[in-house]
C-alpha cells in the first residue's frame, strides 16, 4: 500500500477565533490517516462514485432540458449538448488530476483553496454552496413538472398549477430525509441509476432506430440551425447544469476507495456516459416531433415522445423515470451542498457549528438546513431556466479556476503535489478548459451572470470580514 | 512471551459498548488491536464526525487501553470514523494480521475453553491462538468436533490427536485437554448447546455461503446465542488478495 504523505499547513484564524482543523498525516487506498492512529475509511468504490456522477447528471439533461433546448436552438440543440459535454471532458481531466494529489472532502474548493490561496477558495467554497442549491431547486421544480404531469395523466383537474407546490414539498421532504434518515442510501442510488440507465437505454435505442426509419414511419425532418448559429452556443450555456454531477463526485472525493484509481475513472466516465445520452435523446426527440412542436411541450417533453413512439406504457415509463431521476439529482445535490459547508467549516469559512452532528441520527443538521432552506425559496421562484443558469455560473467560475489552479501547481511543482493520475495534453487541456469555462458564461442572460457576479462579490466580502486571517494555501 | 497472538477487539466506542468485564484478563497473553470505531450515516462527511467526537472517543479508548495494559496484554489501537464498519474490521484483520477477532461479552474467571474444531484446514492458526491466549492459564480445554456423514473415527483421531499435540508443542500441559466428537447434529446447534456449560468459546470463521448472507456468519449467530465471549479464528489471507 502506498501511502501520500500530505503537507499543507493551513493557519490564521477566523472573527470567531476558530482555526482551519488539522490536515491529516496521509492518505491509503482505504483510508485517510490523522495522527495518534485516527483513520477516516474510504468506502465508496468505483460503481458508487459513477452512480454519484451519473445520477447527479442524467436527471437535467433528459428529463428537463430537452424541450427547452429544442425551443431555444432547434435541431442544433444536439450540437449545445455536445459543446456542453466537450467542456465538461476537458475540466473532468485537470479535476481528475487535483483529485487524486488531493483526495479530500470539498472537491474543487478544496483544490483551489489549497492551490491558489484562501480568497480564491472562499469565493469558490461559498459559490459552490449556494450553486448547489441554485441546482437542487432546479432539479425540485424539474421534478414538480413531472409530478404535474402526473395528474394531468391522471386526468385530475386542477385549477392551480401544482409545480412550485410540489417542489417545496419535496424540498422540505429531502431535506427532513436526509437529517432523520440514517438507512443505507448509497446502494439505493445505484440501483436508480441502473434502473434510470437501462429504462432509456431501451427508449433510446427504439428511437434512433425509429429515427433512421427502420419503422417505416421516417423522421421529421427539420433544418439544422432552424434558429441560427448563435442559440446553439447560449442554449449550451443554458443547458450546462446537466454536466455539474462530476464535481459531485470529488466533492466526495475524501471517501472513495482507492482514490487514485477511481477518481479519474468515476470523473471522466460519468461525463462520457452523460454526454452520449443527452446527445442520442434530443436527436430522437427533435427527430419525432421537430424542433418546433417540441419546444412548445416545455419540460416534461420526453413524456411526449415516449407517448409517440410506445404509447401510454412509454408515457408511464418516462414519467416514472423522470420523477425517479430529479428526485435522485435533487438528493445528491442537497447532500453535496452540505459537504460544501462541511469543508468550508473545517477550514473555519464558516462557523464550526455549521458542520456540527446531531447526536440522535449522527446527521449533519446544521449543514443540511443551510441548504434545504434557501432552497425552499429558490424553488418558490419557480424560474427554471434562470436557476440552471445560476447554478451553471457558479459552476463554471470554479471549473475555470480549477484548470488555473492545476497550472500553478504544476509550474511551482511543490514537494506534496504528487497526482498519481496526470492530465493528458498539459498545458493545453487545461488552458482550453478554463477558457472555454469562462468563455460559456458571456452567452447567458444578464440577469444570471448578474446574479451570479453578486454571489460571488457576497463571498469575496464575507471572506475579508469573517476569514480575513485565515491561510490555506499550501507552500508552493 | 515471545508468541503474543493478536487479537482485534472492535468495539463501538461512542455508542456505549465498552470492554466488558472479564475480557482483559481473558486477553492478558494477547497481543491487542483495539479497534475503536464509529459508524456514521452517509449524509456525513467521516472527517465531520471526527471533528466533533475525536476528543470524546480517545479519551475512552484511552481508557480501555489503560485497562487491557493493567491485565498484562500488549495494546495497538485504532480509531476509525466510517460508513461500513464491517469494511473497517475486515481491513484492520489484514493491515494488522489478527489471527482472531473478539465477540466482547463479559465472563468470569476463565475455568474451561471450548474450542470447536472444524477440520484440518486452519487448525494452526487456531493452535496459535488457543496456545497463545490460554497457555499461561490455568483452563482445562475442551477440543470439540461435530462429525459429518462419511468422517470415520480414525479421521476425527488423526485430526484431534493432531491439534493436541501442535498444543503440546506449543506449552499446553496435555492433561488438560479433553476432546469431544458428536455425530448427526447440525453443526451450530450441536455448538451452541454442548458450549453453554463453558467461559468462552474458539471457533473458526467458515466460508460464506448463500445460507450465511441469509441468516449470518455462524461465528455471529453462536455469539448471540453464546452470550459469553467468542474468539473467532480467522482465515489465512490469501496471499494476492491484500494488493487488491
Amino acid at each position: 500500500m502506498t501511502e501520500q504523505p500530505v503537507d499543507v499547513d493551513p493557519g490564521g484564524q477566523n472573527v470567531a477565533g476558530e482555526a482551519p482543523a488539522a490536515e491529516p498525516e496521509a492518505v491509503t487506498a482505504d483510508t485517510t490517516v490523522h495522527d495518534d492512529d485516527v483513520e477516516l475509511e474510504r468506502t465508496i468504490g468505483l460503481v458508487g462514485g459513477l452512480a454519484i456522477g451519473i445520477g447527479t447528471m442524467i436527471g437535467a439533461g433528459i428529463f428537463v432540458f430537452p424541450g427547452l433546448a429544442a425551443n431555444n436552438a432547434g435541431l442544433a440543440a444536439t450540437v449545445s449538448f455536445a459543446i456542453g459535454g466537450v467542456i465538461a471532458l476537458l475540466v473532468a481531466l485537470p479535476t481528475s488530476e487535483l483529485a487524486t494529489a488531493m483526495p479530500r472532502s470539498g472537491g474543487g474548493y478544496y483544490f483551489i483553496s489549497r492551490g491558489m490561496g484562501t480568497a480564491y477558495g472562499a469565493i469558490v467554497g461559498l459559490g459552490l454552496w449556494l450553486g448547489l442549491m441554485f441546482a437542487s431547486a432546479f432539479y425540485l421544480v424539474g421534478l414538480g413538472h413531472y409530478a404535474s404531469a402526473v395528474f394531468a395523466e391522471l386526468g385530475v383537474g386542477l385549477s392551480f398549477s401544482p409545480v412550485t407546490g410540489i417542489g417545496l414539498l419535496f424540498g422540505v421532504v429531502l431535506t427532513a430525509l436526509s437529517i432523520g434518515g440514517t438507512e443505507n442510501t448509497a446502494t439505493l442510488q445505484n440501483v436508480v441509476v441502473g434502473i434510470l440507465l437501462v429504462v432509456l437505454t431501451g427508449f433510446l435505442s427504439y428511437g434512433v432506430l425509429d429515427a433512421v426509419g427502420v419503422f417505416g414511419r421516417g423522421s421529421v425532418p427539420g433544418a439544422f440551425f432552424s434558429r441560427g448559429h448563435f442559440p446553439v452556443l447560449t442554449t449550451a450555456a443554458l443547458v450546462f447544469t446537466s454536466y455539474l454531477g462530476f464535481a459531485q463526485v470529488a466533492t466526495v472525493a475524501g471517501e472513495i476507495k482507492q482514490p487514485g484509481r477511481n477518481l479519474p475513472l468515476a470523473m471522466v466516465g460519468s461525463v462520457l456516459v452523460v454526454t452520449v445520452f443527452y446527445v442520442v435523446t434530443i436527436f430522437v426527440a427533435t427527430s419525432a416531433f421537430g424542433a418546433n412542436r417540441l419546444g412548445q411541450f416545455g419540460e416534461t417533453a420526453m413524456v411526449e415522445v415516449a407517448r409517440d413512439f410506445l404509447g401510454l406504457p412509454g408515457a408511464v415509463a418516462i414519467l416514472g423515470a423522470g420523477l425517479l431521476a430529479t428526485f435522485s439529482s435533487a438528493n445528491a445535490s442537497i447532500l453535496s451542498a452540505s459537504r460544501a459547508v462541511y469543508a468550508l467549516s473545517r477550514d473555519a469559512l464558516l462557523p464550526r457549528k455549521a458542520s456540527e452532528v446531531n447526536l440522535r441520527y449522527g446527521t449533519p443538521h446544521v449543514a443540511l438546513l443551510a441548504a434545504g432552506g434557501p432552497i425552499l425559496v429558490l424553488v418558490a421562484t419557480g424560474q427554471v431556466e434562470l436557476l440552471a443558469e445560476v447554478a451553471s455560473f457558479l459552476h463554471l467560475i470554479m471549473y475555470g479556476l480549477m484548470c488555473v489552479a492545476l497550472i500553478v501547481l504544476r509550474r511551482r511543482n511543490p514537494e506534496w503535489y504528487s497526482p498519481s493520475y496526470r492530465v493528458p495534453g498539459y498545458p493545453v487541456v487545461p488552458a482550453v478548459g478554463a477558457l472555454a469555462s469562462f468563455g460559456l458564461i458571456a452567452f447567458m442572460q444578464p440577469a444570471s451572470i448578474g446574479i451570479g457576479v453578486g454571489v460571488m462579490l457576497v463571498s469575496y466580502l464575507w471572506y475579508r470580514y469573517y476569514a480575513g486571517d485565515v491561510t490555506l494555501k499550501g507552500d508552493i | 512471551m515471545t508468541d503474543r497472538p493478536p487479537i482485534l477487539v472492535p468495539i463501538r466506542v461512542l455508542e456505549g459498548e465498552s470492554v466488558p468485564e472479564g475480557v482483559p484478563t481473558l486477553l492478558a497473553n494477547a497481543h491487542v488491536v483495539l479497534l475503536g470505531y464509529h459508524v456514521i450515516p452517509e449524509q456525513t462527511a467521516p472527517g465531520q464526525a471526527q471533528m466533533q467526537f475525536e476528543e470524546r472517543a480517545k479519551d475512552r479508548l484511552d481508557e480501555y487501553e489503560a485497562i487491557f495494559e493493567e491485565a498484562g496484554a500488549t495494546v495497538e489501537r485504532r480509531l476509525v470514523f466510517t460508513h461500513d464498519g464491517q469494511k473497517t474490521i475486515d481491513r484492520t484483520i489484514t493491515e494488522h494480521d489478527c489471527l482472531a477477532v473478539l465477540v466482547p461479552n463479559a465472563t468470569g474467571a476463565v475455568e474451561d475453553v471450548f474450542v470447536a474444531v472444524r477440520g484440518t484446514v486452519g487448525v494452526d492458526r487456531l493452535a496459535r491462538v488457543v496456545a497463545g491466549v490460554f497457555g499461561a492459564m490455568d483452563a482445562s480445554i475442551t477440543l470439540y468436533h461435530v462429525a459429518e456423514n462419511e468422517e470415520t473415527d480414525e479421521d476425527i483421531g488423526t485430526l484431534l490427536d493432531g491439534l493436541v499435540e501442535r498444543l503440546g508443542d506449543r506449552g499446553i500441559d496435555t492433561s488438560t485437554i479433553e476432546t469431544r466428537v458428536e455425530r448427526d447434529r447440525d453443526p451450530l446447534d450441536a455448538i451452541v448447546d454442548a458450549s453453554a456449560a463453558f467461559d468462552v468459546v474458539v471457533m473458526g470463521e467458515t466460508d460464506p455461503s448463500l445460507a450465511t448472507f441469509v441468516f449470518g456468519m455462524p461465528a455471529t449467530q453462536v455469539a448471540n446465542r453464546f452470550l459469553g465471549p467468542v474468539l473467532v479464528v480467522q482465515r489465512e489471507p490469501a496471499p494476492n488478495q491484500r494488493e487488491e
